[in-house]
C-alpha cells in the first residue's frame, strides 16, 4: 500500500477532468432542457429569376444567420442583394403603328439643351417595354425574439432597404403566448414601414399627360398593419395554423414608371397618361396552413384569401410534399394556384372621348389573372446538420383581359401571358 | 437531414428498472442488490428503515438501468449505436453525453493517446477466450486505420465519427455510474452510503462504526484471494485481464490492447486495483497503469495514488 505526495501533473488532471465529468453531468441532468445545442445556422441562397421574352432577370443572393443564444433567445440576421435587368412593361399596349417612349431617367421627352433624353422605339404589334431597366436593391433584416416567463415570447426586428429609386424602413413587434400545455399558440404584432420613392429622372405628376412629362421631387408612403393569429397542435403529427393581417398605407402608391395608353374610337392611339393610384390602400387576408407529417413525408398545405381597398380580391392554393428518399436525400414538389380580381380603376386603355377617370392604371399586376407554379427541389444532407438544395420552378400567369373589341386592335395581345423560370441554389449550415 | 440527434430527453422509454433485493446486515446496515451493466451491484446504507433502502434501491437501480441503456454498445436505440451508425455525420449529443465525451478526450490526452474511446473495432479480430488463436497481423494492421480519437470530430454538442469507426464508453461507463448513483443516494440520504458495481465502488462516508469494509475480488488471481480493504470515501476500482487472455506458445497475451499497434500491451499487472477521489478517477487510473504494461507499479509510485497491483 502506497500514499504518496505531492500528486503527479496527471494525477491531478485525471482528478480535474473526473470532477469536470461528475459535476457536467450533474447540470445536464439537472437541466435536461438546457442540455440542447446552441448553434449559429447559417443559410446561403441564390436565386436567379428570369422571365421569357427578354423580360426582367433577377440573380439575388441572400444570406441569413441564426443564432441562438440559449433560453430561447434568438437572433436573426439576412441580408439580400439584388441585380434586376431586362426589359420592363411600360403599361402602354401594343399598337399598329411603332410608338416611341423615353426612358424615365429622360428629364425630357424631345433633346435639347441641359436636359437628358434616352428614346426607345416599340415595332408595331410588340408589348412597349422599356429595355433599359437595371436596378440593385441592398436590404437588410434583424430580428431579435425571446421568452418572457414561461409562457410568453416576444419578438422585434427591423428593415432596411435601399435602391436607387427606393428607400425603405421598416419595424415590427410581435408576442406570442402558448398555452393549453404549449399546444396553442396566440400570436399578435405591429408593423410600420416608411418608404421614400425617388424615381429615376423625377417622380411623375401622378395622371398627367405624358406628353407634358412633368416631374416633381421625391414622394413618400408609409404603411401601417397588424397581424393575429393562432397557431394548434392537432395531432401529434399535425399542426394547424391561422393568420389574420391588416394593413394600411397612405401616400405615394402610385408606380412612378408606369403609363396608360389612351385611344380615340378606332382603338388608334392618341396619347398616354401616366398613371394614378389612390393615395390609400387598405389590406386584409385571412392565411390558414396544415403541416401534416406523413411518416417521413410532410405536407404542407395553405390557403390565403386577400382582399383589399381598391377592389383586388385573391385566392392563393399552394402545396408541398417533402419526400424522404433516404440517405439523407428528399424531393420536394409544389404547386401553387394563384387568382385574382382586377383593381376597380384597372384599365388596358383609356378612351379619348368621355370623362378622365381620377384613377388609372395598366400595371399588369394590377389585373385579373391566374398564375400557377410548379416546382421540384432536391435537398441532400450535408456535414453539420447541412442541407444542400436545388429548386426549379415554373411560373405562367395568363391575364383575363388580354384582347379589344377596337378595329385598330383586332388580332393584337394586349397583355401577354407572362412565364418565369426560377432556380434558388441553398446551402443550410449550422455550427 | 441526416445527422441523428439522440439522447437530449424526450424520447426517454418507460421506466424499467432491474428488480432488487434488501437484506438486512449486523451492524445498522442495510444492502440493495440488483444487477446491472453485466455485474452484480450492491448499495450499502447506514440504516435501520427498510423503507428507506427501499426507496434509495429504486434511485440506484433506476439510474444504473438509465445509464446502461444509453451508453450501451449493444443497444441498437443507445446514443453509443446511434454515433456508431452515422456513417460520417455529425450526430448533436446532450449534456451528459457531452460530458463523457469531454472526459473521454481529456484522457485521451492525458495518455498520449493510449486511452482512446475508437479501440474497440480490434474485438473484431481478437477474441480472448482462454485459446491460442491469434489473428493473423495483416487482419490487425487492416483494423489500425479506423482507430484514433484523433480523427473523431469533436467540437462544442457534435461529435462527427469517420465512417467504419466506433466509440464506447468500456473503462467509464460503469465507474460513472457508481458515482452518478452515489451523488443521488447522498442528495437523498442522510447516513453513510456504499456503491458497489461489481467491485468498482464509492462512499460518500464512513458508518458510524468505522470505515467500509471492503473485499475486493482480484481477477486473474487462480487463488481468487480478495483484498480485503479499509475505504471511508471516495473511490476505487480495478483494471484486471480476469480470464481474457489467449495463450501461445509460452506467452500470455492480455486483453488490453495498445492502440498504436493493435496488439495486447506486453507485461500487463494481473490486476491494479487504485482508490481516488470518484470511482471514474480510480477506474482510469488503473486502466493508464495496465495500459503501461511492465511500467504499471512504477506509474502507479510517479502518481501518488493508493494502489495495489498484482502480477
Amino acid at each position: 500500500m502506497q500514499l504518496k505526495r505531492p500528486r503527479s501533473p496527471l494525477h491531478l488532471g485525471l482528478m480535474a477532468a473526473s470532477c469536470a465529468l461528475l459535476s457536467d453531468s450533474a447540470r445536464a441532468q439537472a437541466a435536461p432542457d438546457d442540455a440542447a445545442e446552441k448553434p449559429l445556422q447559417i443559410d446561403t441562397d441564390l436565386l436567379y429569376y428570369k422571365e421569357n421574352a427578354g423580360r426582367v432577370q433577377t440573380i439575388e443572393p441572400v444570406v441569413s444567420l441564426k443564432k441562438d443564444f440559449g433560453d430561447q433567445r434568438l437572433l436573426d440576421g439576412t441580408l439580400t442583394l439584388d441585380t434586376l435587368s431586362g426589359a420592363t412593361p411600360n403599361g402602354a399596349i401594343p399598337s399598329r403603328k411603332p410608338q416611341t417612349f423615353a426612358s424615365p431617367s429622360s428629364t425630357s421627352l424631345t433633346p435639347k439643351p441641359g436636359y437628358k433624353t434616352t428614346l426607345y422605339t416599340i415595332a408595331p404589334g410588340d408589348l412597349p417595354q422599356d429595355p433599359h431597366f437595371k436596378e440593385r436593391r441592398v436590404a437588410g433584416d434583424l430580428d431579435w425574439s425571446q421568452p418572457i416567463g414561461l409562457d410568453n415570447t416576444v419578438s422585434y426586428g427591423g428593415h432596411a432597404s435601399t435602391e436607387h429609386d427606393f428607400d425603405s424602413v421598416a419595424v415590427h413587434v410581435g408576442l406570442s403566448h402558448d398555452f393549453n400545455e404549449k399546444n396553442t399558440t396566440l400570436s399578435a404584432g405591429i408593423n410600420e414601414e416608411y418608404d421614400r420613392i425617388h424615381a429615376h429622372g423625377g417622380n411623375p405628376v401622378a395622371g398627367s399627360d405624358y406628353a407634358l412629362y412633368e416631374k416633381e421631387p421625391s414622394q413618400t408612403k408609409n404603411l401601417a398593419g397588424g397581424l393575429i393569429g393562432v397557431t394548434q397542435v392537432m395531432r401529434r403529427n399535425w399542426l394547424t395554423e391561422l393568420n389574420y393581417t391588416f394593413d394600411h398605407s397612405q401616400g405615394y402608391l402610385t408606380d412612378p414608371y408606369r403609363i396608360i395608353s389612351v385611344l380615340d374610337d378606332t382603338g388608334a392611339v392618341t396619347g398616354y397618361r401616366y398613371e394614378n393610384r389612390p393615395d390609400t390602400r387598405t389590406r386584409q387576408s385571412l392565411y390558414w396552413v396544415n403541416k401534416v407529417a406523413l411518416g417521413p413525408t410532410v405536407l404542407d398545405l395553405s390557403y390565403r384569401r386577400g382582399k383589399d381597398s381598391w377592389g383586388i380580391g385573391s385566392d392563393t392554393v399552394d402545396a408541398k410534399l417533402r419526400i424522404d428518399l433516404g440517405s439523407g436525400m428528399s424531393l420536394e414538389p409544389h404547386a401553387r394556384w394563384y387568382h385574382q380580381s382586377a383593381a376597380d380603376f384597372y384599365n388596358l386603355y383609356l378612351s379619348e372621348t368621355g370623362p378622365a377617370p381620377t384613377y388609372m392604371s395598366a400595371d399588369p399586376r394590377l389585373a385579373a389573372f391566374a398564375a400557377t407554379t410548379f416546382g421540384l427541389k432536391f435537398g441532400i444532407a450535408t456535414r453539420r446538420n447541412g442541407e444542400l438544395s436545388l429548386r426549379l420552378e415554373q411560373y405562367q400567369q395568363r391575364p383575363s383581359d388580354q384582347a379589344s373589341s377596337l378595329a385598330e386592335l383586332q388580332g393584337l395581345d394586349l397583355n401577354p401571358n407572362l412565364k418565369a423560370t426560377i432556380v434558388q441554389l441553398s446551402w443550410h449550415l449550422e455550427y | 437531414m441526416s445527422a441523428a440527434r439522440a439522447g437530449a430527453g424526450g424520447a426517454t422509454p418507460p421506466p424499467h428498472a432491474p428488480e432488487f433485493e434488501v437484506v438486512p446486515r449486523e451492524g445498522g446496515i442495510v444492502a440493495v442488490r440488483f444487477v446491472a451493466m453485466a455485474s452484480p451491484c450492491e448499495l450499502l446504507l447506514e440504516t435501520a428503515e427498510t423503507h428507506t433502502a427501499h426507496e434509495m434501491g429504486r434511485v440506484a437501480a433506476q439510474e444504473a438501468w438509465r445509464i446502461e441503456s444509453k451508453y450501451s454498445r449493444y443497444r441498437p436505440g443507445s446514443i453509443v449505436s446511434v454515433i456508431n451508425r452515422s456513417q460520417g455525420h455529425a450526430v448533436v449529443v446532450d449534456g451528459e453525453t457531452a460530458a463523457l465525451l469531454d472526459y473521454a478526450a481529456q484522457c485521451h490526452l492525458l495518455s498520449d493517446g493510449r486511452f482512446d474511446i475508437t479501440s474497440g473495432v480490434l474485438r473484431r479480430c481478437w477474441r480472448f477466450d482462454g485459446s491460442d488463436r491469434l489473428p493473423e497481423p495483416g487482419a490487425v494492421a487492416a483494423l489500425l486505420p479506423l482507430i484514433g480519437f484523433e480523427k473523431v470530430q469533436w467540437r462544442a454538442s457534435r461529435i462527427t465519427v469517420p465512417a467504419g469507426m466506433e466509440i464506447d464508453f468500456g473503462g467509464i461507463g460503469k465507474e460513472y455510474a457508481v458515482d452518478r448513483v452515489l451523488c443521488l443516494i447522498a442528495a437523498r440520504f442522510a447516513g453513510a452510503a456504499l456503491v458497489n458495481f461489481g467491485g468498482d465502488l464509492a462512499a460518500n462516508r464512513a458508518p458510524g462504526t468505522g470505515p467500509w469494509q471492503v473485499g475486493v475480488e482480484r481477477p486473474g488471481t487462480e487463488r481468487e484471494a480478495r483484498l480485503l480493504l479499509e475505504l471511508s470515501r471516495g473511490g476505487l476500482a480495478t483494471s484486471g485481464d480476469t480470464h481474457r487472455f489467449l495463450l501461445r506458445d509460452g506467452v500470455r497475451y492480455g486483453h488490453i490492447l495498445d492502440v498504436r499497434t493493435g496488439w495486447p500491451v506486453p507485461q500487463v499487472p494481473r490486476s491494479v486495483t487504485v482508490a481516488a477521489t470518484s470511482c471514474v478517477e480510480a477506474g482510469m487510473c488503473a486502466t493508464f497503469a495496465m495500459l503501461q504494461g511492465i511500467g504499471a507499479e512504477a506509474f502507479l509510485e510517479e502518481q501518488g495514488f493508493r494502489y495495489w497491483c498484482l502480477r
